[in-house]
C-alpha cells in the first residue's frame, strides 16, 4: 500500500494521519498486523490501537476518535486512551507526523490507565508489541556472534574460535 | 570470469529444491557423491544450467611435496564460505548454507526455525533459535507418541499447513555443545509425509530449574513469534503475514519458559487434545 508523496499531506496537530506507505498490512479479527519494510520492524496493533489507526485519516480529531471507540468498544472511553494510543503508534513511527501528547498526559503510560480504568482496562488499553525482523542467518540454525559453536558450520559467519578443540571446551562464533 | 571459474572443475549437478535451483561442482568426482549425502530429501535433479546458486568444492588433498597439505574450500558463488583440512567441515558448512538459502527462496513455502511435531491429525509448532531446547522437546514428544515432522524448520503452505522436513534430529546432551545425529527411528517413533493444520506453537525455551507457569497469546502475538523466527521474514514479509494468518487463527499459542521436556509433555498433548 502506498502512497505517492504528491497524495501526503501534513496533518494538523489535532488531526493526525495514520502511515501508509512501505507499510505491509494484515488486518485480522481483533488485531492489525503491520510490517514496516523501512525499518524492517513488525507490529502487533490490539484492537484500541488498530481501531485508533484506522480512525487517523487527517480529518477526525481526538475528541471523535474518542466517541467512535466508545461506541465501538461499548465502555466509557475518554480522550486520555486515543492519546495513549497515538503517543504508542507515534513512536512506532506508524503515523505521518510525531504526535506530541498534552501535558495532561505527561507520565501517563498503559500500567496507570489499567489502574484507573479497572476492568474496563482489559478491553480498552491500547497496545501495540514489536519485533525487528531477523536477517536470514538469524531466523536460521547458524550461530550469531557470541553464540557458542563447535565447529565453523555452527556459525553464520564461518568463524568459531572453538574449531578444532574437540568442543572442550565449546568456543563462540565469530 | 571470475577466478574461481579458472580452477579445474572435474564435474557437477544441478538440482532443485523448494523451486530453488542449486549447481553443484567439485574438482574431485568423489566428492561429489559424497555431497549427496548431506542433500535433503526435498530435491529434484535437474539439466538445466541456469542456477540460483552455484556451490563450488575444492579437494585440496596432498601438496606438491611431502607433508604439505591444502586446504579444501567451499564456494557460494564466488565467495568463500568455508576453508578447512577436515572435509567434514565443508560438508557440513554446504548442508547449512543450502539450507539457509533454500529457506529463504523457496516458492510457495515459509520457512520457520521450529521443531514440529504431529499429533492427532494437527500440528505442535515449537518455534525458536538454536540452543533453545526444541530438539529435545521434539524428540520428548516422539517418544510419547508423536510423530516426527522436523526439528529445523517449519514448512508452512500458504494455507497455514505445515510440511515434513524431515531429517535426523540433533540433539544436544545437557552440558555439551556438540550435537548428536539421532534418526526418528532410534527414538521408536516414525516420520509423517502429509501436511497437517497448526493446532498448537508452543514458544518455549530450556531454562534450568524453571517451572512450567505458560501464558496463553493473541493471535497477532503468536504471529510476530513466528515471524520472528522466520528466514524470509524481511524478502517476503506479506507471504509470511499471509500464512501465518492462516495458523493462528485456528491454533492455540501459549508462551513460557520451560524446564525438562518429560514435565511438559503431558500438559502439551493434553492442550492440543482440548483444541481438536
Amino acid at each position: 500500500m502506498k502512497n505517492t508523496s504528491k497524495d501526503k499531506k501534513a496533518s494538523s496537530a489535532g488531526e493526525p494521519r495514520a502511515r501508509r506507505d512501505d507499510l505491509v498490512v494484515k488486518e485480522m479479527p481483533d488485531e492489525v498486523l503491520i510490517y514496516d519494510l523501512q525499518s524492517d520492524k513488525a507490529h502487533c496493533l490490539n484492537r484500541t490501537a488498530a481501531l485508533v489507526w484506522n480512525y487517523c485519516d487527517g480529518r477526525t480529531t481526538v475528541a471523535t476518535m474518542a466517541g467512535h471507540l466508545k461506541q465501538e468498544l461499548d465502555i466509557p472511553v475518554d480522550e486520555r486512551v486515543v492519546w495513549l494510543a497515538l503517543d504508542q503508534l507515534s513512536k512506532k513511527n506508524l503515523l505521518d507526523e510525531k504526535i506530541v501528547p498534552p501535558a495532561s498526559m505527561a507520565g501517563i503510560n498503559r500500567r496507570h490507565m489499567m489502574r484507573a480504568m479497572g476492568l474496563a482496562a482489559v478491553v480498552a488499553v491500547p497496545m501495540v508489541i514489536s519485533i525487528v525482523a531477523p536477517v536470514p542467518a538469524q531466523a536460521g540454525s547458524l550461530g550469531g556472534t557470541g553464540d557458542p559453536c563447535c565447529t565453523g558450520a555452527q556459525c553464520a559467519s564461518g568463524l568459531c574460535n572453538g574449531a578444532g578443540t574437540g568442543c572442550n571446551p565449546p568456543g563462540t562464533c565469530l | 570470469m571470475k577466478k574461481i571459474d579458472r580452477l579445474g572443475w572435474a564435474a557437477g549437478f544441478s538440482l532443485k529444491s523448494y523451486g530453488v535451483r542449486i549447481g553443484i561442482r567439485s574438482n574431485n568426482p568423489t566428492a561429489l557423491e559424497e555431497v549427496r549425502k548431506y542433500l535433503p530429501n526435498h530435491c529434484d535433479e535437474t539439466s538445466s544450467p541456469i542456477v540460483d546458486r552455484l556451490y563450488s568444492i575444492f579437494i585440496g588433498g596432498e601438496g606438491p611435496r611431502q607433508n604439505i597439505r591444502r586446504f579444501n574450500l567451499l564456494y557460494a558463488d564466488h565467495l568463500r564460505v568455508e576453508r578447512s583440512l577436515q572435509l567434514d567441515e565443508i560438508f557440513l558448512r554446504f548442508e547449512s548454507d543450502f539450507r539457509l538459502f533454500v529457506a529463504e527462496l523457496a516458492k510457495g513455502r515459509v520457512f520457520v526455525h521450529a521443531g514440529v511435531v504431529g499429533w492427532d491429525g494437527q500440528a505442535i509448532v515449537v518455534p525458536g533459535r538454536s540452543f533453545s531446547g526444541k530438539s529435545t522437546l521434539v524428540a520428548e514428544l516422539v517418544r510419547a507418541g508423536a510423530t516426527y515432522y522436523s526439528d529445523e524448520y517449519a514448512v508452512f503452505d500458504s494455507k497455514g499447513r505445515v510440511h515434513p522436513f524431515a531429517s535426523p534430529l540433533q540433539i544436544r546432551q545437557e552440558g555439551d555443545f556438540k550435537q548428536t545425529k539421532i534418526d526418528v527411528a532410534q527414538l521408536g517413533g516414525r516420520a509423517g509425509s502429509k501436511p497437517l493444520p497448526v493446532g498448537l506453537v508452543l514458544v518455549t525455551e530450556f531454562r534450568k530449574g524453571a517451572r512450567w507457569k505458560p501464558r496463553n497469546l493473541s493471535a497477532g502475538a503468536g504471529a510476530l513469534e513466528l515471524l520472528s523466527n522466520t528466514v524470509s521474514a524481511r524478502r517476503s514479509p506479506g507471504n509470511a503475514l499471509d500464512a501465518f494468518d492462516h495458523v493462528v487463527s485456528n491454533a492455540q499459542v501459549v508462551k513460557g519458559a520451560r524446564g525438562e521436556a518429560h514435565e511438559v509433555v503431558p500438559y502439551i498433548l493434553e492442550k492440543l487434545g482440548k483444541n481438536s
